[in-house]
């Protein structure tokens, strides 16, 4: 049987659950490189250019833990799923940059999903990646439906039981236990936060200190778009939603405060976070900017989360 | 109505000389003073931190335009690239906040290039005839393929010219007076004057100059201010630059030979191939394709030219060296925070490189 690698890490958390019921529908294997630790971090950060943003040297972390452990490794470059908005870069050469980085790794899954340039090129890409399994179209196309299927499912057990893609996977029990006296929106790139040893586990220690955390992924993708084309009109970047969208809903929804993270030299980022921190100061709700690469530390990550804190605590009972 | 434009390269001439030719009003269009120190620390101070260096700069040019006055401005857009598109609406938020009442006028440089600067062309002109305009912006693009004309010239004179500075002395008279030129025929004449000047420039004929290619993003290649004037440094260092990037290329597949079917990168895209094989945003593509380009036709080295935080060039920064053809590239990464020395010391290293490859190369051992 053929073993399909998946990396742990950028579109996993998004997609996981769709690639993992597409690939196991065509009778193969799928293999998840495991969470993100020292030894990955440093593999990925020594092969790429050291201006390159710190989850795609993860993401190359990611393809070397894979080899040896499996036939293929499945690399998409997704392009852009319609609507005129384009990914990042770096996301769109993200096989080609693997390629050259990693040339012993076994070979690449790597289709272009690019819904710009019609369905014709859509299925065909598809067809690409399926014909390595099976020759049968039809069964090609279950696979697709399955896969979709079990997106969409995902997709609304997180809004409904308002849940991080790591509970939504892994079946994890909710940390989110006890009384929580505030609620703090994170607003980063999935990629970002829910890799615990990129954020530090930003996530559990907010819930250890007993703050109700939401994300982008527990709110319903309409609303997002929603929020998103009340504040830049016609979204720019495929993952626009993820960081305007829910700041802006959250903002609306008065939390009581935000945390965004942003990798250091992320480009789409840069643009996008100050388009938040604006709204934000405008409907005066405190934010806190972090930063990760390779060289944040956890102390210092630490020592502001808790002074944020304090901070978000005394305004509370001040306003009350 | 004053309409004030960012700074990029040569961009400034034509739009000059149109509005001059439709016999705009004094003080109609707005053209920034030249880019310096103040624009650069004027744009990095209201820019977000990480926004790139082309970001920066454009916004310093646009808020000294309206310190002039300017109350529309002129901003490049488009989709399916990198941040650029995200440029206007960021930049009117900064200058809105900054007291500033302008509004955008948008130029998409990704779809419907054509389309989109004849509407600009018309909220401009207030309804001028197009019999008018036609003739106007021909004459004015004009000026502009003319300059790339002699700055081909330039390049190739600036490596072995025996007095140094003299072709850029030659280069900077041509902008003004082609800048101050008003009828075609002069644009021509004075064409060739300058093109005449410059070969009479007394060179060193005994040696034959290094040649480098430059690729990059097209802001930080195309604006000398961006680039530290690399092109003259490595013209002092007796290096022959050619790079295929310039504004007269673009306007002239863009805007139009690129609707009847050509493709101007058709070949380098055709050798980047093997390593990226759709576009990437940007000019990501088309540098990995130069790179390869540029080793086949026996060029000494390359110089890649980026933003700090580029997208697209960071992964062919991250390509270029896995390709077949073996060929040494220097990336300069520009920014707010580069020196002109760091810069300098880094090219003159190149340079020892790349002369002990040829001489390598030529004789079949290191001299």
């Amino acid at each position: 049987m053929v073993t399909v690698g998946i990396p742990r890490a950028l579109l996993y958390y998004q997609y996981y659950p769709m690639w993992k019921a597409f690939f196991e529908k065509l009778g193969t294997e799928v293999v998840v490189s495991p969470p993100t630790n020292k030894s990955i971090l440093n593999s990925g950060v020594t092969r790429g250019v050291q201006d390159t943003c710190l989850p795609v040297k993860v993401f190359f972390g990611h393809v070397i833990a894979l080899i040896d452990k499996c036939d293929l490794i499945f690399v998409p470059a997704v392009t852009s799923l319609g609507n005129k908005n384009y990914n990042c870069s770096k996301l769109i050469g993200l096989p080609n940059m693997a390629r050259a980085l990693i040339p012993e790794s076994p070979p690449f899954l790597a289709p272009e999903i690019d819904c710009e340039k019609g369905r014709y090129n859509f299925y065909r890409n598809i067809y690409a990646v399926g014909r390595y399994f099976t020759s049968n179209p039809f069964k090609l196309k279950r696979a697709v439906e399955e896969g979709w299927v079990s997106n969409l499912d995902y997709r609304n057990k997180m809004s409904d039981e308002k849940i991080t893609p790591l509970q939504a996977i892994d079946g994890k029990l909710s940390t989110n236990v006890g009384p929580s006296s505030f609620t703090v929106a994170v607003i980063a790139h999935p990629y970002i936060i829910y890799d615990e040893y990129v954020s530090h586990q930003l996530i559990s220690r907010l819930q250890k200190m007993e703050v109700k955390v939401v994300t982008a992924e527990m709110v319903p993708q309409e609303e997002l778009d929603v929020a998103t084309r009340r504040v830049v009109g016609v979204p720019h970047w495929l993952f626009e939603s993820e960081i305007i969208g829910a700041g802006e809903y959250y903002l609306e929804t008065r939390v009581d405060g935000i945390i965004i993270v942003a990798a250091f030299g992320c480009g789409p980022d840069s643009m996008m976070l100050s388009v938040v921190e604006h709204r934000a100061r405008e409907s005066e709700i405190p934010l806190l900017p972090l930063s990760v690469d390779e060289h944040s530390s956890e102390g210092g990550l630490l020592t502001r989360l808790e002074a944020f804190l304090d901070m978000v605590k005394r305004r509370k009972r001040v306003c009350v | 109505m004053r309409v004030g434009i960012p700074h990029f390269g040569n961009v400034y001439i034509p739009v000059k000389s149109m509005a001059r030719k439709l016999g705009a009003p004094e003080g109609y269009i707005i053209i920034p003073p030249p880019i310096t120190q103040r624009t650069l620390e004027l744009g990095v101070k209201y820019s977000p931190q990480e926004a790139c260096l082309p970001y920066k700069i454009t916004l310093g040019s646009l808020i000294e335009t309206c310190e002039m006055g300017a109350d529309t401005l002129i901003q490049a857009r488009g989709t399916g690239i990198c941040r650029l598109g995200y440029y206007a609406k960021d930049q009117e938020q900064t200058l809105q906040d900054l007291g500033f009442n302008a509004h955008f006028l948008t130029l998409d440089v990704s779809h419907h290039k054509v389309i989109s600067i004849i509407r600009l062309i018309q909220d401009m002109s207030n309804n001028t005839p197009w019999r008018e305009i036609i003739p106007a912006f021909f004459f004015s693009i004009g000026k502009l393929f003319a300059l790339d004309k002699i700055e081909k010239v330039v390049h190739k004179v600036r490596a072995v010219e025996l007095e140094k500075g003299t072709a850029s002395r030659i280069y900077r008279e041509a902008i003004n007076a082609i800048d101050e030129a008003t009828k075609s025929k002069e644009v021509k004449g004075l064409t060739k004057k300058y093109i005449d000047n410059l070969n009479r420039v007394p060179k060193d004929t005994t040696t034959k100059p290094l040649k480098v290619g430059i690729v990059g993003e097209i802001y930080v290649v195309i604006e000398p201010f961006a680039n530290m004037d690399i092109e003259i440094e490595l013209g002092k260092l007796g290096i022959e630059v050619e790079r295929t990037m310039t504004l007269s290329r673009w306007i002239k597949y863009s805007l139009f030979l690129n609707y009847l079917g050509v493709d101007e990168w058709r070949e380098v895209h055709k050798l980047a191939s093997p390593y990226v094989d759709h576009d990437i945003g940007g000019d990501g593509w088309e540098s990995v394709g130069e790179k390869v380009l540029y080793a086949r036709n026996g060029f000494d080295g390359v110089i890649h030219l980026a933003p700090f935080t580029c997208m697209p060039e960071i992964v062919a920064q991250n390509i270029m060296p896995s390709t077949r053809e073996d060929i040494p590239v220097l990336t300069v990464i520009c920014d707010e925070q580069q020196s002109k020395q760091g810069m300098l010391t880094r090219l003159e290293a190149f340079t020892d490189l790349i002369s002990f490859r040829r001489r390598k190369r030529e004789y079949g051992r290191r001299v």
